[in-house]
């Protein structure tokens, strides 16, 4: 089979999955930016060096490893450079001002003020991050690596379809609480919940539909089926209730619709703990949206509520890569193939598999994958 | 029966907690009864975490309002009088994150115990060093990525090496039972509130040590 027939295939065993139609097998999708470099000789500072870099390596690995559907989300750009437009924050770099074959870091700290509340909401998310991000992110290479970005959004996109590939998503979005929470800093903006939610809400509804355009628009460029939406700090573990339920999930809500009348289809990649809230995603349209967890999510919880609702994209955990054995491996992901029947279920590390996988941990992965994962 | 001002820190009422401190303070009596019934508050604060009444964000707005009312106490003599014991804290080498290690911090200060704060991506040997300074009976490590195993590993051997009787706990989003028995650690902290019920179990009847 051709890549481009071996795509196509790929590609609609992604969508069943979604839709809980019948597949022969459970798509294997991987999520290891931080992997891929050491697997194939590189170095993370290598990873990071230029804008085309984490294309290249990242193909690599992947081929190496083989036996993969795709990619969650399509690496291309710098990841120091674009992760501060995630976190607002500084991204330590390696090579730079970390060792080379460190891992990248976010280092949070309170740079945005309680006054850029009032200049997000009086000029825009887009004016205010004109402003912001010189202060976290050297802004000639912020502009470029942006810039390569959009022109080449569909370059990169054809680059893995051209393997056989799918890249599910090309855009990455967050739900707003957590770029607020990332420039603030956790317990900074955690206080300002309590002391001045109007202002923390009144600045979130101005970042939605932008945040939400952004994502429509790469997402069409690169002819992609998804957008990767986080969630990190806004989890039920991390959030109390009554403050959940105001700023974090009618923003997750509003996203789901907007991507889902789009016909595209959100990949809800939530990290930490979210098992306190799984009942409120009934509220979300069925068949439509995958939940891509960390390991931390109670997965048998999420089986009992959401098991014919919502695709579970994941998990193997980031402590089973680095600490577990081959062995470990393979248990959970028979053990995730037999609470799902078979249904419901893409075949994905949890978050991003780390720097410090262990090569047969990851090669076990999918030879599990293969083993478990045919249901037809 | 819980003091207005013991149930308002519980209550995480800020405004309540200052004016109660200022009147209190006002009114005569001893800052370091008030402080007695902040950290009453603390404790019940801990409880409603255990229950699963409160959550992390929770545990901040309580630090930070503990915070504020020991700083103003203190100022005017407060003193819970001796604490329940020395604890050396720190994130491992190679990791920068210091928000779950901070809270705990506060919490254990919260509870009090007296901690020895080091900050983030701490060499071993720092912690080899503070625990020989303060006498800690008690080290925390934390860490927020995988990469914190190895360190955590190297900071449990350097710890036994120099023959210091210490207890050990283990922190962090990707911290597991697995990862305790790898590094070599006493006990696992799931959480803020773990930590204070480890050294609490640990330090009982040890005070200053």
């Amino acid at each position: 089979m051709d890549n481009k027939a071996l795509y196509e295939e790929r590609l609609e065993r992604v969508r069943k999955v979604i839709n809980f139609e019948p597949v022969d097998r459970l798509p294997i999708i991987q999520n290891a930016s931080a992997f891929g470099p050491r697997y194939v000789g590189k170095t993370i500072a290598d990873f990071c060096r230029t804008d085309e870099a984490p294309l290249e390596i990242t193909l690599a690995a992947m081929d190496k490893l083989g036996g993969l559907d795709g990619i969650n989300l399509m690496m291309g750009g710098r990841t120091p450079v674009v992760l501060p437009s995630a976190w607002l924050s500084r991204v330590g770099w390696p090579g730079r001002d970390l060792p080379d074959d460190s891992l990248w870091q976010v280092r949070e700290a309170e740079v945005m003020t309680v006054d850029d509340y009032d200049t997000i909401i009086n000029k825009g998310w887009g004016a205010f991050l004109q402003e912001y991000m010189p202060k976290v992110v050297d802004p000639a290479e912020f502009a470029q690596t942006m810039g390569w970005l959009m022109a080449n959004a569909r370059r990169v996109a054809d680059a893995y379809r051209e393997k056989g590939y799918v890249p599910v998503a090309a855009s990455a979005i967050a739900i707003p609480f957590d770029y607020l929470c990332g420039g603030r800093s956790m317990a900074k903006f955690f206080l300002d919940l309590y002391r001045i939610p109007d202002k923390v809400e009144a600045a979130l509804d101005v970042i939605l539909p932008e945040v939400i355009g952004q994502a429509i628009g790469t997402t069409k460029a690169a002819g992609t089926p998804a957008v990767w939406v986080g969630g990190w700090r806004c989890a039920g573990a991390m959030v109390a209730p009554r403050l959940w339920q105001r700023f974090v999930w009618p923003y997750l809500v509003k996203i789901v619709e907007a991507l889902v009348a789009q016909g595209i289809t959100p990949i809800l990649h939530l990290d930490q703990d979210w098992t306190r809230d799984l009942g409120y995603f009934l509220d979300l349209p069925a068949h439509k949206c995958a939940f891509n967890p960390d390991g931390m999510t109670n997965v048998e919880k999420f089986h009992e509520i959401l098991g014919d609702h919502i695709t579970w994209m994941g998990d193997t955990s980031a402590t089973l890569f680095a600490a577990g054995t081959p062995d470990d491996i393979r248990n959970y992901v028979r053990y995730t193939v037999e609470l799902f029947e078979g249904k419901g279920l893409i075949l994905a590390p949890g978050c991003d598999a780390p720097i410090n996988t262990k090569p047969e941990n990851m090669e076990a992965f999918v030879e599990a994958c293969h083993e478990y994962g045919k249901v037809a | 029966m819980a003091s207005e001002l013991t149930m308002a820190m519980a209550d995480l009422d800020e405004l309540k907690v200052q004016d109660l401190v200022k009147a209190g303070l006002a009114a005569g009596a001893s800052p370091s009864r008030l402080l007695d019934e902040c950290r009453e508050g603390m404790t019940l604060i801990g409880e409603r975490f255990e229950t699963g009444e409160y959550y992390l964000s929770d545990l901040i707005m309580a630090g930070e309002i503990f915070k504020v009312a020991a700083a103003d106490l203190a100022a005017q003599g407060g003193s819970s009088g001796p604490t329940k014991g020395k604890v050396v804290m720190g994130t491992v080498k190679g990791d920068i994150h210091d928000i779950g290690k901070d809270i705990v911090v506060t919490m254990l200060r919260g509870a009090n115990y007296e901690v020895t704060d080091l900050g983030v991506d701490v060499e071993p040997a720092k912690f080899v060093a503070a625990v020989k300074e303060t006498g800690a009976a008690v080290v925390g490590m934390s860490g927020l990525l995988t990469i914190s195993f190895d360190p955590m590993k190297e900071t449990v051997a350097a710890l036994k090496a120099a023959g210091l009787p210490v207890k050990v706990m283990i922190g962090g989003g990707p911290v597991s039972e697995q990862v305790r028995e790898y590094v070599g650690a006493d006990a696992l902290g799931v959480d803020a509130q773990s930590a204070v019920a480890l050294a609490g179990q640990w330090l009982a009847g040890v005070g200053g040590r």
